[in-house]
Parts: structure tokens; C-alpha cells; sequence
């Protein structure tokens, strides 16, 4: 038996679902969370439990709920649960007006009972069971009641009893609809949605329509002064007002607290400082305070570690290669990353708790102005801030998005955002470069990707994405508190992906560089780290990095090129082409006296960190983008823009910081370039209005791109 | 008088929507904004758009631009 989790988004599907199921789905506060179906089993039952993106009604406008509407009518479930947000009652049971229209069994679970009573609103559960016409269950998918009255419910076979919804006409003239699709074709699933359908005139449905159903339609049409859409959708609405007037009572309580906190946080004059204020804390605490914290307690567990595997493996007599395979590149490469997960933990503590508190929609309002006039929505925001966490959820969760454009560039920006497995690469870099300001600086590349997002979208709107649009529709979520349960499952779940990935993939690469790194091209063992096969790779191209590192650094080079493997892959490989260069015995410092990092400074680390932070993500990342984009030319053309722009970026920083530090940039220099800079945007800026002027008296100029 | 020219706090009736783009109609009318439906304005983004409002129960954000084109009747 196939069971659907259909609902508003925001109504409590996944936690529900992870109540029926016992899986650990993500949760939070903000509509969309849901952005590819999931499944499970139904606990102590073999029923497949299909959780779906949250939708409003029937007529999908995005991706996501498309993804819902394709699933029930392409793999027909047995079963709808349908889950209606019982604090919104009104809202939610228009999609289950719609629903009832199938032929399927709905079943409506009525979340949240547990917060009824302090909302003041009582509902009357045999009268609705009456109204609607089919079975209703009270639950709290939070505080799991009702459940298991819920899955012995999916067993009972009970039938619909289908209530009229509309007017008399419109009934008779859907009924009649329905004896026409049925004389066609006798086997016809869900006639009486497909008539409703077939009335408002969907063109999804065309295959349906025929002369006879549009001539009967149009007839009946000039009864009324507006289209059936609105006509259709005003009495679903008119009919759920006369089922609430029956079934439910409100008591109004007074809760304002959602109201108080937004006069804060929506506050005209100081909702954008404390939008900085919180982004800036989430990347302050975790690479600043809990970073420089840790950082030097790690790296001596660390260190003590790997001397004491090493006299053990000496002590047992295996050979040198081996200890120095299993010294210098397992634990060197894994340990380097895993160093980094206290300031991971805080990260990933602090997005969960910016996700279900309910700020995150807020974050959305609040930047919908801004975002709008570079041709971003609000909604791209939710992307960003997901992506500080990891960018694939982030790419994933730009389906929230309607429109065509505003998604694809928000696809191609989200990786900007410093994902956490950047974060040992800003903490690396920073801590040792930039010592007691290393909080600061991290929070200023997080606010450079920002900086650089608004401007690259500002361009790409200007030049590729033309057709974005004006509209936002979202709900507004009430503010929760914390489930601490569920965060604390949240941010266990991200921390131990994070350590398999450093126990598989960074495992794997550090084995392969060690070997690189080891042998010549003859497979000479223990040759001068100069003379190793990966020394020769990275020379081949280092010139590539010699702008933004003012050296040729083989080490650098391909240390960064390993970032497309996973990011923090950078760090790993620095540990390890350093553990091999330093004369034994004098720690895991990767910056140390003799290793080939030793010639960094302040302005090729912060260059080289742009250029890490800008350049393709990873392939996970890139797979992600691909998924979104729908086609290889595109992602080709994202990927390269990517780089070229982190190439460009990071030579820019490093030419202007190394003059800083030698003390030979003159403002007369800074004059000129801002003036050349000046120049090439009039010019730019001429040659898109021209094109604008000759478009005015092109025929064509309203269809054309 | 539009939507989008009412102040916090002031309750109105919907009388028509003077939407033309398909979908984003077809979403409103979805999300509750039909004929007669009255609506309390709550909140307003710091920089003047998207707005919020209170209908049916629950709150919706919706730009400006497209509260402009609702006509409605001001009750309160």
C-alpha cells in the first residue's frame, strides 16, 4: 500500500512524517523545507510512506509542487494524508477541497491540537468528519498524539462521501463533464477533478477538453462577470467559510508575541543592523571564539597522536613506507580536517536555529527590496544562508523559487556563500595569518561573498537573466522556539557527514597525494619532495596561481585544484605536502619554518582564500548545479564564469594587499585604477542601452530576449 | 482604493483583482484572496515591500507591486 503526506507547506509534514516513520527528515520553520520527495516505511506496517513538498493547492507555480501534483496522479497512492495546519484551518482545507475531488482516499490529520487550546479555538472533529465528507484525525505530530489512531485509519477501507461544493449549476454541469469523460473512456480516474478542471479552462489538461465540454462552459459562463478560475475558487472558499462556521470555534486569545518580536527584527531603522549583527555572530563565534579556542588543543591531540601511532608501527617493525603512509598521509591529511569540527558544530548549531526559529522568512522580507532591484527575489536569500552550511541543500532548496531566472542565478550564486567545509579553509588561513582578528576576517570574506553576489547578480540580470519578475507570495510563519530534540538530531547528522566524508573521500585523496608525493615518475621511494610526481604536476601549471600568490607554488596549486574533490580537501593536502617537507619532529605546523607555505603572507592567504571561496565548489556541488540547470552547456558556463571570476578576484586582492604590506601602493595608484574602473562600466553601461534603443522599434522587441 | 495604499492596522474588503500574469492570479485566489475576503495589513518590510497581511486566519507577504493592481474597500 502506497501512503501520500500531502499539505500547506509549513504544516508540520516532516515532522510527521518522522513521527510515522521514525526517520530523522529535516525540519524547519520556513515553507519549503521539503524539496525532493521522501520515503519511509510506516512504523510496525510494510506501508510506503511518500513525504511530499508542501503545496497550497492543486495548480503548481514552482518546481517543488510540481514535483507534489506530478506524484499523485503519475503513482497513484492508495491513501492521502492529508495534513491541515489547524491554526490556519481555513487556508489549509482549500487544498483539501481539491483533494476530495480525486479518487482517492483522503484522510485529513488535523496537527497541532496540542496548541489549540492556548490559540482559543476549539474544533468540533465528528461535525468536520460530516462536513467534508471524509475521515478526520486530531494529532500533534510534535508531541505525537493521535498517531497510531491515524495509521489504524490508512487500514479501514471507508469510502468517500462526496459533499457538492459549488452551485447548483456548476454541480449539474460537472456532473455532465463527467458522464462525457466517462462515455470516452470508461476506466477514467479522478473525473470529477479533471472537470474542474476542464471548466477553468487549464491548459494542462487540454487533451481532455473537447468542443462539446467548451460550448456547455461557455454557455454557463455568462452567468457570471469573471472567469471560473476566480469563480471556482471563490466558492471552494465560501463553502470551507460555512464548514468553519459549523465546525469551529474561536475564543481570540491574545498572542502578539510574533507581533512584538517582528516590531524588532522588522523594525524600519534597526532590522538591518541586527540582520549584520546575527550573520557576523554565526561566523564570529565559530571561527573566532570556539576556532582559536580549540584550534591549538586539537592540533596537539593531534600531534601526540600521530607520534604515538608512529613509535608504535616503529616499534612493531614495519617498514618505512608504511609508517610514513600511514603518518604522514592518512593522519596528517584526515586530522588536518577533522581539526575543524568544534567551529563546524556552532556553525551547523547556528543556521539550524536561524532555520526553525522562523527568522529565516524574515531574512526573506527583509531583503526582497534589495535583492528585487538586482534581480534576485527575497526568497534567494533561503539558498544563501542554507549554503553557509553546505551549498547542495542550498542549490536544492532554490526550487522555492518561481521564476525561471531568479532561480537559475540564484543556482549559479549560492556556491559563493562560504559552505562549512570552506570553513577550515578561512580558519587555517585566518588563524594563522591574521591571529587575534582572525573572527574578523572570516566575517569580512563572508560579507565579501555577499558583496560580490549582489554585484555579479546586478551584471547577470543586466546582461543574461532578463525575464525576472516582480511578485512575492509567501507566508509569514509565527516564531517557534527551538525543539531542542530536533536540533540537537540536526546538527549530530551534519557533523557525522561531515566526519565520513573525512574518513572516505579525504582518506582516499590524502593516500594518493601522499603517493605522489613519495614517489618520482621512476617509482624511486623517498626522493627530494622536489623531485615527486606531484611537485612536477603542480609546477607544470603553478603559473596559473603565480598572479594571486606572487610565486610559482606547486604546493598551493595543487592543493587547490584538490578543492573541487571537497574543500576541505585543500587543507588536508596543505598537511600533507607540508608533513613532508618539514624536518621530522617539529609538529604539524603547516605555515612552518622550511615547508614550501612558508612564503605566504598576509595577502597571497587572504588572495588565496578568495580564490578558493569563488572558484567551482565541489563535485558534489557542481552535480547539484547540474540537477538545477537541466543541461551541460549551462553548467559549463556557470563552472567557468565561476573560476574566471575567482581568478580575477584573487589576483586583484593579492596585487593590492602585497603593495600594502611593502608599503608601495600610493593613492595616486588606487586614483587611477578606480578612474580605468569607472570607464569600463560607463562603456559597458553605454553598449546595454544601445542595444536597448535599437530593440524600441524592432517589431519583435516585446517576444525577444 | 488599492491594497497597497492602506496603513498598518487598516481591515478591508477585496473587491477585484486587476491582475493580468496568470499565474501569479491563480496563486492569490489559491492562497485566499477572493472576492469579499477581508484583510487586516500587519506588517511592513523595513523598506516599504513586500507587505504583510492578515486574512483567513494566517499571514501572507505580498509584494507591492502586485497589491497595487487589488482593488479594495476600506472597512476599518
Amino acid at each position: 500500500m502506497k501512503v501520500a503526506l500531502v499539505g500547506n507547506q509549513n504544516s508540520g509534514k516532516t515532522t510527521l512524517f518522522n513521527c510515522l516513520t521514525g526517520m530523522n527528515a529535516k525540519i524547519g520553520n520556513w515553507p519549503g523545507v521539503t524539496i525532493e520527495r521522501k520515503t519511509g516505511t510506516i512504523k510496525g506496517t510494510n506501508y510506503e510512506i511518500v513525504d511530499l513538498p508542501g503545496i497550497y493547492s492543486l495548480s503548481p507555480y514552482s518546481t517543488e509542487e510540481e514535483i507534489a501534483r506530478e506524484y499523485i496522479f503519475k503513482e497513484k497512492p492508495d491513501v492521502i494524508i492529508n495534513i491541515v495546519d489547524a491554526t490556519a484551518i481555513e487556508r489549509s482545507l482549500y487544498l483539501t477541497t481539491q483533494l476530495l475531488e480525486l479518487d482517492t482516499k483522503v484522510i485529513v490529520a488535523l496537527n497541532m491540537a496540542d496548541i489549540l487550546e492556548k490559540k482559543g479555538i476549539k474544533i468540533d472533529e465528528k461535525n468536520l468528519e460530516e462536513e467534508l465528507g471524509t475521515k478526520v484525525c486530531k494529532i500533534s505530530a510534535l508531541r505525537e498524539t493521535g498517531i497510531n489512531k491515524l495509521i489504524s485509519e490508512i487500514k479501514k477501507g471507508d469510502k468517500l462521501k462526496r459533499k457538492p461544493i459549488y452551485d447548483v449549476e456548476i454541480e449539474y454541469l460537472i456532473s455532465t463533464i463527467q458522464g462525457i469523460l466517462h462515455s470516452s473512456d470508461s476506466k477514467i480516474r479522478h473525473s470529477r477533478f479533471l472537470s474542474v478542471k476542464l471548466i477553468e479552462e487549464d491548459e494542462r489538461f487540454d487533451k481532455y477538453q473537447t468542443q462539446e465540454i467548451k460550448h456547455m462552459t461557455g454557455l454557463l459562463a455568462k452567468k457570471y462577470d469573471t472567469d471560473f478560475e476566480e469563480i471556482i475558487a471563490t466558492q471552494r472558499y465560501n463553502f470551507i467559510e460555512k464548514v468553519r462556521e459549523k465546525t469551529v470555534i474561536y475564543k481570540p486569545v491574545k498572542d502578539d508575541l510574533s507581533d512584538k518580536l517582528d516590531k524588532i527584527f522588522l523594525n524600519k531603522w534597526i532590522a538591518f543592523p541586527i540582520f549584520v549583527v546575527i550573520m557576523f555572530l554565526v561566523y564570529y563565534l565559530s571561527v573566532g571564539i570556539i576556532g582559536s579556542n580549540t584550534v591549538d588543543m586539537v592540533s596537539n591531540i593531534m600531534d601526540s597522536f600521530s607520534e604515538w601511532v608512529g613509535n608504535t608501527l616503529q616499534s612493531i617493525g614495519t617498514s618505512e613506507v608504511i609508517n610514513s603512509l600511514v603518518v604522514d598521509g592518512i593522519i596528517a591529511g584526515v586530522g588536518a580536517v577533522l581539526g575543524f569540527v568544534p567551529q563546524l558544530i556552532i556553525l551547523f548549531l547556528c543556521i539550524a536555529l536561524l532555520e526553525t526559529t522562523g527568522y529565516m522568512s524574515r531574512i526573506a522580507l527583509l531583503l526582497d527590496r534589495v535583492f528585487r532591484k538586482i534581480g534576485l527575489s527575497g526568497k534567494s536569500l533561503i539558498p544563501f544562508i542554507v549554503g553557509s552550511g553546505c551549498s547542495v541543500p542550498g542549490i536544492m532548496g532554490t526550487r522555492i523559487i518561481e521564476n525561471l531566472d531568479e532561480r537559475e542565478m540564484t543556482t549559479m550564486l549560492t556556491p559563493f556563500i562560504p559552505c562549512s567545509a570552506k570553513l577550515p579553509i578561512i580558519a587555517l588561513f585566518s588563524g594563522y595569518f591574521f591571529k587575534e582578528n582572525s573572527g574578523l576576517v572570516s566575517a569580512s570574506l563572508y560579507f565579501f561573498a555577499i558583496a560580490i553576489i549582489i554585484i555579479s547578480a546586478y551584471i547577470l540580470s543586466k546582461l543574461v537573466f532578463k525575464n525576472t519578475s516582480n511578485t512575492y507570495i509567501s507566508e509569514l510563519p509565527e516564531y517557534k522556539l527551538p525543539n531542542i530534540k530536533y536540533i540537537a538530531k540536526e546538527v549530530w547528522d551534519k557533523v557525522i557527514a561531515f566526519i565520513k566524508r573525512a574518513g572516505s573521500v579525504i582518506l582516499i585523496c590524502s593516500i594518493v597525494i601522499w603517493f605522489l608525493l613519495s614517489f618520482s615518475f621512476n617509482f624511486e621511494y623517498g626522493v627530494d619532495i622536489q623531485d615527486s610526481m606531484l611537485a612536477s604536476i603542480g609546477k607544470s601549471i603553478s603559473w596559473v596561481f603565480y598572479p594571486i600568490l606572487g610565486e610559482n607554488n606547486w604546493g598551493a596549486t595543487v592543493s587547490a585544484i584538490q578543492g573541487l574533490v571537497a574543500k576541505e580537501q585543500v587543507v588536508s593536502s596543505m598537511a600533507v605536502i607540508s608533513g613532508f617537507s618539514e624536518e621530522v619532529g617539529e609538529g604539524s605546523q603547516i605555515f612552518g619554518n622550511n615547508t614550501i607555505f612558508s612564503s605566504f603572507t598576509a595577502a597571497s592567504a587572504y588572495a588565496f582564500m578568495i580564490f578558493n571561496l569563488f572558484s567551482a565548489p565541489c563535485f558534489g556541488a557542481i552535480g547539484a548545479m547540474k540537477r538545477e540547470l537541466g543541461s551541460n552547456k549551462k553548467l559549463l558556463k556557470v563552472v567557468c564564469f565561476q573560476t574566471f571570476l575567482a581568478w580575477c578576484l584573487a589576483t586583484v586582492t593579492y596585487q593590492i594587499g602585497s603593495r600594502i604590506e611593502n608599503g608601495t601602493l600610493h593613492l595616486a595608484d588606487i586614483l587611477v585604477i578606480i578612474a580605468i574602473l569607472l570607464i569600463i562600466y560607463l562603456i559597458v553601461k553605454n553598449s546595454i542601452n544601445k542595444k536597448k534603443d535599437k530593440c524600441i522599434n524592432c517589431p519583435y522587441s516585446d517576444s525577444c530576449k | 482604493m488599492k491594497l497597497s495604499k492602506l496603513k498598518v492596522g487598516q481591515e478591508a474588503k477585496v473587491i477585484k483583482l486587476n491582475i493580468k500574469e496568470k499565474e501569479t492570479r491563480r496563486h492569490l485566489l489559491d492562497m485566499g484572496l477572493t472576492r469579499g475576503v477581508v484583510v487586516k495589513i500587519k506588517k511592513i518590510a523595513p523598506m516599504g515591500d513586500p507587505i504583510d497581511i492578515e486574512l483567513r486566519g494566517y499571514e501572507l507577504c505580498i509584494g507591492k507591486s502586485d497589491l497595487s493592481k487589488i482593488e479594495v474597500e476600506v472597512i476599518k
